[in-house]
């Protein structure tokens, strides 16, 4: 119990001092770290998400119609709720991690055990400053994108592929589409998924600045810590941001069209 | 023998000496610490100390590169008391010494260039534009083609190459007090010759600095 509150006392404080710190971006050798990020996380990553995306998105659609027996506007009405409110800061989340949380608990990990973090500090280079800072701005940028790439590509997609499948023509599929989505949803999602994006880069990096040792073994547990926490973090926002937009706090700030 | 290095000079230790001010690395480690567990180096001179007990070396090194103050060693850092000082004027002290580690301290996904420059483009940004030229001439100076190194990753790297790039890193800040670990150990004989020429580069590049090599064997 203690440890998982100075886990998280760690990671605040992490947070804290990146979001003092933002200017140091501008230096060139950090800005450069950040461009690689955003590279490794976003951008090398997108490709891998489109065929997910799109057959996410006719799943659906043919499920809701052929199962249900449900018309094209009762399908699209659950393809915005499932991808764009959930699925797709969620899938988004969980391809950051898979990929980037993971790279990022390990590559620290081993720079602490190697003694490149040591080096840093003797160069009087605050590692938060130099591996922190990017990162946790890099990983939540690309969340960000990566999340409206997928929605894109799961709406998208699953509308231009379900007429193959099932009796609903792409025509009735995208004019129910622009009929029931509101901008709110595209927001309420994209602001899910940079908390998603910043929680799991908080969570990787200190796991990788303190893993439980100095030997190569502390190296994986690192990671662990990092995946199961990050998950963990990931999933636990998702339902608190639910309850407070859905729910009564905000006043319903977004509802379920019926 | 290294005509660059002056043993001895630092063993003379006064018992009392009080004027700290030309002093530019002095304290005393436990008994057990190694051969010179009472280090006493004048400013400006390059020197070999000899710490063996790793344990009594780490800790020399967190005194001096640790902010928090180390309050049962009393050390003398380029003619201040570092337990004395406020924490601001520790930084500004922290920032006059450098330090060599043994493989050279870089890392490992920056080629050569990026880990030379990177304290540089931390602290001094302005000063990158025109330090391509400073680096070149420093790196041919220590006898190492640039075009052979600067695009290299650590793991490409020789252990001589390595210290090198580290070594050149350290000479553009200009520190006041240059501390280099086991600087030998690694390097065959040929490559061992060429460690004078590392303080006399220090030396022509900041005259009145201090070159100290921390060994834990006399090994050269």
């Amino acid at each position: 119990m203690i440890g998982a509150y100075r886990e998280l006392e760690g990671c605040m404080q992490l947070l804290g001092h990146v979001l003092r710190r933002l200017t140091v971006l501008r230096l060139p050798p950090i800005g450069e770290q950040l461009t690689r990020q955003i590279y490794f996380a976003g951008a090398s990553a997108a490709a891998g998400i489109v065929t997910r995306g799109a057959f996410i998105g006719t799943l659906i659609i043919v499920y809701v119609i052929e199962v249900l027996e449900a018309d094209a506007a009762l399908a699209v009405k659950i393809l915005l709720w499932v991808v764009l409110r959930e699925m797709g800061p969620l899938l988004a989340a969980l391809l950051v991690l898979q990929r980037s949380g993971t790279a990022i608990a390990t590559e620290l990990a081993l720079m602490h055990v190697t003694g490149e973090i040591a080096s840093l500090r003797q160069m009087r280079i605050d590692p938060r400053d130099y591996l922190v800072a990017p990162r946790v701005v890099g990983i939540a940028v690309s969340t960000v994108v990566l999340t409206f790439y997928v929605q894109v590509i799961a709406v998208g997609g699953g509308m231009l592929l379900s007429p193959l499948v099932v009796d609903a023509t792409f025509d009735e599929l995208a004019d129910s589409f622009f009929l029931l989505a509101s901008p709110m949803d595209i927001v309420y999602s994209l602001i899910k998924s940079l908390l998603f994006g910043v929680s799991i880069a908080v969570i990787s990096c200190y796991h990788g600045l303190h893993p439980p040792g100095i030997s190569i073994n502390a190296i994986p547990k690192a990671t662990i810590s990092a995946v199961t926490q990050s998950t963990l973090v990931v999933m636990l926002l998702n339902v608190v941001f639910a309850y407070l937009v859905f729910g009564e706090l905000l006043f319903g700030l977004v509802t379920a069209k019926l | 023998m290294n005509p660059a290095i002056q043993p001895g000079e630092a063993d003379a230790a006064p018992a009392q000496a009080a004027d700290t001010s030309g002093l530019a690395l002095a304290c005393e480690l436990p008994a057990d610490a190694g051969a010179d567990g009472r280090i006493w180096i004048p400013a400006g001179v390059s020197h070999r100390i000899r710490i063996a007990d790793p344990a009594h070396r780490a800790r020399l090194l967190a005194a001096i590169f640790d902010m928090q103050p180390d309050r049962d060693l009393k050390l003398v850092l380029l003619g201040a008391e570092v337990n004395a000082l406020r924490m601001e004027e520790r930084i500004a002290l922290r920032a006059r010494v450098a330090f060599l580690p043994a493989a050279g301290g870089l890392l490992s996904d920056l080629n050569a260039w990026e880990n030379i420059v990177l304290p540089l483009g931390c602290h001094f940004p302005e000063r990158l534009p025109g330090i391509a030229v400073e680096v070149h001439g420093l790196l041919t100076g220590l006898g190492m083609a640039p075009e052979m190194l600067l695009g290299k990753l650590p793991e490409e790297m020789t252990l001589l190459e390595k210290k090198i790039a580290g070594f050149v890193r350290i000479l553009l800040e200009a520190p006041d007090l240059v501390l280099v670990e086991n600087f030998a150990a690694g390097l065959d004989r040929a490559e061992r010759m060429r460690i004078p020429y590392f303080a006399a580069t220090y030396h022509a590049s900041h005259p009145g600095g201090t070159f100290v090599q921390l060994e834990d064997v006399l090994g050269v």
